[in-house]
């Protein structure tokens, strides 16, 4: 009996294989983690297969890789158009709607997924350097998924999104602006009818933590990649002591908006993101945690 | 003798990488199981001649391409991928034609020649690969747009426009496609790919569907042609096109592009 888990996608694996078909993961390598606990997510060894259904996919490249798939005829994949490198004739590609499209243009994000459905073969690829992960989902399991990092799922994964968590307004009564340092929207993506298989692009490097119950991190909003649906998230807003180099500005100007993460759960971090941008006093927010130095 | 699978030039026993095009000779190839290859990655610091002139490449994420050139030997290139040259190295301008059009579609229509002797480097601003082709006489090589790093100067450097006005308004390439021609002397081609860079062989009428941002090079005898999928994207519901590649011939990706109807 198999009794060997995978330290990354935490599922049942082959222990005499190089990578691990479900996630990619090499499994012969030493885990690397940091002094505080987080835990390097390896790269999908080039030219790696991954099984999923009667299908497989290969990842190939190391600097922005490509997930090349090659889908059973009744297999089928969905995904944004955006992110299509090539394909078969023979594959067949049709729309996917999404629901509440006028909210998902206004926060950017697809309108319309792609379906690709086998027989034939098909390449995805992000265009940010960094690392394409595997997240195999057992049937019933669901995570959380910033916007924006999906690159695709196998059609037994269910796919919603939900208002963001984390915001803060700036402005006075004429003129407010509303800033989601996360995102406006989060992606919540649950597996049924069976195991299914879904893949993030991370830009730059990826490192995974699990935190126990009550535990909590600060982390930089949009360098969040994923979490486990039973860890929740608040605003947390750090202002440094003035120091007097300062006096036209206001305090906010050298303020910090952090994502406090509370455990029990397994969070990841990308290293390449964006910090929110100076703006005006914060006027208004979803629930948060101020600390003055 | 050990010949390159990359470039298919005579190795002398024991080297390891090819002294033409600096593919590292006692790797395997990376080819995937639809038959894409890998370009292949050349190793920090790899040296490879053309003509009587040595080339190092430099650096993994963004390699520079450092060019020794030998005194009756020449380069060319767009003028801001240079990175630093000698003081000594002469460089001078060519004109390619196309003026004001070439101008109006994004393209330089001059280009600097540099040469020698001395030093000069180059380098794109995005992380990727070089991909070193050595032009044996006689070939043609189409190269997309701003992907050409340089080029020695027995290449001769033309353009092509792209025809139609389907592939003019949905092929995503722009307006034009660079072309590199040797005639009677063989020449070195270096392009930078964004991200990693696949190669594929389609036999005579094979077809691929290629994202036209992510086309970087084909042999001119591979045709092109914008081909309309069977959906619709954005918010306005346009239809969704892809490059139609048709053999035979050789066809390069990049794996990091910006989508042509990004929205």
């Amino acid at each position: 009996m198999n009794t060997y888990i995978c330290r990354y996608c935490r599922q049942p694996s082959d222990p005499n294989s190089p990578t691990c078909p479900l996630c990619g993961a090499p499994v012969d390598i030493r885990s690397s983690v940091s002094d505080s606990g987080w835990v390097e997510q390896p790269a999908i060894k080039d030219m790696a297969r991954l099984q999923f259904g009667q299908s497989h996919l290969q990842i190939a490249g190391t600097t922005v890789p490509v997930a090349e798939f090659n889908l059973a005829p009744n297999d089928w994949i969905y995904f944004s158009h955006h992110v299509l490198l090539w394909t078969d004739p023979a594959t067949r590609l049709t729309n996917l709607p999404m629901r509440g499209g006028w909210n998902r243009k206004m926060a950017g994000m697809p309108l319309i997924m792609v379906e690709g459905r086998g027989p034939g073969h098909l390449a995805l690829s992000d265009n940010h350097a960094g690392e394409v992960i595997a997240l195999p989902l057992q049937h019933g399991q669901q995570i959380w998924v910033r916007e924006h990092r999906f690159l695709c799922a196998t059609g037994n994964i269910r796919y919603d999104w939900y208002p963001s968590d984390l915001w803060y307004q700036t402005g006075d009564d004429k003129d407010r602006e509303t800033h989601y340092p996360m995102g406006q929207f989060g992606d919540v993506f649950g597996s049924h009818e069976g195991p299914g298989l879904l893949l993030l692009h991370a830009p730059g490097n990826a490192f995974v933590r699990d935190l126990q119950p009550g535990q909590s991190l600060l982390v930089q909003p949009s360098a969040l990649l994923y979490r486990d649906v039973s860890v929740r998230m608040s605003l947390h807003l750090e202002y440094p002591r003035n120091m007097g180099f300062a006096f036209w500005h206001g305090r906010w100007s050298y303020r910090s908006v952090w994502a406090r993460l509370f455990g029990p759960g397994r969070v990841a971090v990308q290293s390449i993101y964006q910090p929110p941008e100076d703006t005006d006093q914060i006027v208004n927010s979803s629930y948060a945690t101020t600390h003055y130095w | 003798m050990i010949q390159c699978r990359w470039c298919q030039a005579q190795n002398q026993p024991g080297t390891t990488s090819c002294q033409t095009c600096g593919a590292p000779l006692d790797e395997k190839d990376k080819v995937s199981d639809s038959g894409w290859r890998e370009a292949p990655r050349l190793r920090d610091m790899t040296e490879f001649q053309f003509s009587g002139s040595t080339c190092q490449v430099e650096g993994e994420l963004v390699p520079v391409a450092e060019v020794a050139l030998h005194p009756r030997d020449g380069v060319y290139f767009e003028h801001h991928v240079l990175l630093w040259k000698d003081e000594s190295v002469p460089l001078s301008s060519l004109n390619t034609g196309g003026g004001m059009k070439r101008t109006i579609g994004g393209m330089p229509h001059i280009v600097t020649v540099a040469n020698g002797p001395g030093r000069i480097a180059f380098s794109r601003d995005a992380p990727g690969e070089l991909v070193v082709l050595p032009l044996h006489p006689g070939m043609e090589l189409d190269v997309r747009e701003h992907a050409f790093l340089v080029a020695s100067h027995s290449v001769q450097y033309s353009f092509i426009r792209i025809k139609g006005l389907v592939n003019l308004l949905h092929g995503g390439n722009g307006m034009y496609v660079d072309r590199f021609v040797t005639a009677g002397a063989p020449g070195m081609l270096l392009l930078h790919g964004n991200g990693n860079v696949l190669q594929r062989t389609l036999q005579p009428n094979e077809k691929i569907l290629v994202e036209p941002g992510g086309f970087l090079y084909k042999d001119s005898s591979v045709r092109m042609e914008a081909a309309q999928m069977p959906l619709k994207t954005g918010h306005l519901r346009h239809g969704m096109y892809l490059a139609e590649m048709t053999g035979p011939g050789r066809v390069g990706i990049q794996s990091m592009y910006v989508h042509h109807h990004a929205d």
